[in-house]
């Protein structure tokens, strides 16, 4: 079982005792502030918490059974897509398009599933409050999977890989007689158990980062002079860390950032908004009989999520973890390159935004120099080789053979 | 107790949804350049008509907006004009000398019932050009459309203690605040546009519950439609607003549902339209 509670606790003692060791700030370009606020985006990798909503959550069987489902185009009614024909390996488990195909073109950009586990909110409308959720509703979404319960628990229960996996993450008796709907739950929760090892590597931002932190000035000193001005934009006079906050750089909520969002004429995507009203409509949300948290915390978001008018029109605020890798980018894919993203925000056109409060958001007003920075930044967070993930692609299974030989 | 008199007494606290779909005043509603390229008057109309609204207070950056859906459906749209040419002039106008001429000429061709939705703020509201845009109210008898904080709405008063301003999302202030002010301007009314915090899952928030049942005539609902995609929210803003004012009094969800709009505003412009009223144009 993985603890986050000492890492939950420790953290900010941890960063406190680093920036007494932090080289000058003029050693680096960075002000004091910029310093501290470098240091919240590290360590990392971050430590996964035990989803307790999820009993399959860390289980190796659960988790040996998600990744064949991935990967399983048998999940889909037709067998013509799997999980991983969008979550692509190869491209940072996007999909590449501006947005998703599945049976047909789909309203969105296919987002990442790298480091999904850190998360609280799962979609780009947080539709789903729990990643067991978000994974079961592309199986039964009809343009996606377009399977239903009966199609799963047939598959679950004729496949002796799938059906050995299940038994050993969900038990014998369950497999057997638990009706089909439970079988989709679990369906869910296994890929949620898979999806959790999803963690990005190290990149050239965190050897900066802790080089930073253990006042290290000549490791820190390897970080590209672009990157590191980039940087200085991004937690300084841009302010991108405000909302692109943490180790994962997100806040994990939602915003509306300026960019439009009708679907086409007539037709628009009503965001966070759409995806409260779906959400607490859904009988396999956190306040459900399906999670497993008997303390009932985990529902704690839920129980509390309120709908304003604010929400029509917010999208998730994504990581930037291999950012690089996953063009293109917001919630429709409308902006092809990084550096279409930069310029989004360099030119922001006020005149979309709610003159409410205190604004966050405000045109950077960049030069093509500062621009190249803030890139040069955002690259510098993605991994010198991306991580693998190599397709079981029907080999026999460990547990299936075990099985046997028994 | 006559049987007539309880009878009465029971209507008027019978809780709102008694009744059939309220109908709204949307007191809070733009059409800017953006929106009448995407959302087109027909179209623009229908979703009003979908949200069903009684009639709307609709203006524009720049003003061809709100005449364009006036013309399309006068029945619906209460016209009002924003001292806005681009919806970018809402952080430059204060000081913009050349709105003055902007406002005065289409003062002079079109009728308005107000003017506004206008931001301003603190001190601003003393300078030159509010200055002129508040006299232009007086002179052509309008009501003014204030995203203001309480202190511009005080030197707005002090500027014209006759002047009735609409004060829209009511300065986005504690709902105590929103009182005090009621309390000492008679000429004051709130819009409640995009704000949540007065309600929540259909229920009022005691805090706010105890305003409008002091001020029962002084509040009205609006969407705030200020991209184009949040015409397509009309709807929902007012399922959403019936919803929480059917937790109020019948006679209080009616007032601040439509009949405040009606009576302040609607009325107000229906004679400004009528051949004997009204002093512009």
């Amino acid at each position: 079982m993985r603890s986050g509670a000492f890492a939950r606790a420790g953290a900010p003692l941890l960063a406190a005792a680093m920036l007494a060791f932090a080289p000058p700030a003029g050693a680096t370009g960075l002000t004091g502030p910029e310093v501290r606020r470098v240091l919240q985006h590290g360590p990392w990798p971050q430590p996964v918490l035990r989803d307790p909503s999820n009993r399959a959550s860390g289980q190796p069987d659960a988790i040996a059974l998600g990744r064949r489902l991935f990967f399983d185009r048998r999940l889909a009614l037709d067998g013509a897509l799997s999980c991983a024909a969008c979550h692509v390996p190869g491209r940072a488990f996007t999909d590449g398009r501006a947005r998703a195909r599945g049976r047909a073109l789909l309203d969105r950009n296919t987002p990442s599933v790298l480091n999904v586990g850190l998360a609280r909110w799962f979609g780009w409308d947080g539709a789903a409050d729990s990643l067991w959720l978000q994974s079961v509703k592309p199986i039964v979404h009809p343009l996606e999977l377009a399977a239903d319960a009966a199609h799963v628990a047939r598959l679950i229960r004729a496949d002796p890989a799938l059906a050995c996996r299940y038994e050993r993450a969900f038990g014998a008796a369950r497999l057997a007689g638990a009706d089909a709907e439970a079988l989709l739950v679990d369906a869910g929760k296994a890929l949620a158990a898979f999806l959790e090892t999803l963690v990005t590597g190290r990149t050239p931002f965190d050897e900066f980062r802790d080089a930073l932190a253990r006042g290290d000035a000549a490791a820190a000193a390897a970080y590209p002079a672009a990157a590191r001005r980039g940087l200085a934009l991004f937690v300084g006079r841009g302010n991108c860390s405000f909302c692109h906050f943490g180790p994962a750089f997100t806040n994990g909520e939602f915003a509306d950032v300026g960019v439009p969002y009708f679907v086409a004429p007539g037709r628009v995507d009503p965001g966070r908004h759409g995806g409260i009203r779906q959400l607490l409509a859904d009988p396999r949300n956190l306040l459900g009989p399906y999670s497993d948290d008997a303390s009932g915390a985990a529902a704690s978001r839920t129980r509390h999520v309120a709908l304003e008018h604010r929400n029509f029109g917010e999208f998730k605020v994504p990581g930037l973890r291999e950012v690089a890798r996953t063009a293109p980018y917001m919630h429709d894919g409308r902006l092809a390159t990084l550096r279409d993203v930069v310029r989004h925000y360099s030119e922001l056109d006020e005149d979309r935004l709610h003159a409410d409060g205190e604004r966050i958001l405000r045109p950077l007003r960049l030069t093509p120099q500062e621009s190249e920075d803030l890139v040069a930044f955002l690259e510098s967070l993605s991994a010198r080789a991306p991580a693998r993930v190599i397709p079981p692609a029907g080999a026999p299974d460990e547990c299936t053979t075990a099985e046997a030989a028994r | 107790m006559p049987k007539l008199v309880l009878a009465l007494i029971a209507a008027v606290l019978a809780p709102a949804a008694a009744g059939a779909e309220l109908p709204v005043f949307d007191a809070h509603v733009h059409y800017s350049h953006d929106a009448w390229e995407t959302v087109p008057p027909k179209d623009a109309v229908a979703l009003m008509r979908k949200a069903g609204l009684k009639r709307a207070l609709v203006s524009s950056s720049n003003d061809q907006g709100t005449q364009m859906l006036y013309e399309a459906a006068p029945d619906l749209v209460v016209p009002e004009l924003r001292p806005y040419r681009t919806r970018g002039d809402i952080a430059t106008w204060v000081r913009d000398e050349a709105i003055v001429g902007y406002l005065e000429e289409r003062l002079r061709r079109y009728r308005f019932v107000a003017i506004g939705e206008f931001h301003l703020f603190g001190a601003d509201a003393d300078l030159p050009v509010p200055r002129r845009m508040v006299a232009l109210a007086r002179e052509y008898g309008l009501m003014l459309h204030a995203h203001s904080d309480a202190d511009a709405v005080e030197r707005l008063f002090a500027q014209w203690p006759q002047a009735r301003i609409l004060w829209a999302h009511a300065g986005f202030e504690r709902p105590e605040r929103v009182r005090e002010m009621l309390r000492k301007h008679q000429n004051l009314w709130a819009d409640l546009a995009f704000r949540t915090d007065h309600a929540a899952g259909g229920k009022v928030v005691p805090e706010w519950r105890a305003a409008f049942l002091e001020f029962p005539d002084r509040f009205m609902v609006g969407t705030d439609t200020y991209v184009p995609e949040r015409w397509h929210y009309l709807p929902e803003h007012a399922r959403w607003s019936r919803e929480w004012l059917a937790d109020l009094p019948r006679e209080v969800a009616e007032r601040i549902a439509w009949r405040n709009g009606e009576a302040v505003i609607g009325g107000a412009f229906d004679r400004q339209r009528s051949p004997q009223g009204g002093a512009g144009g």
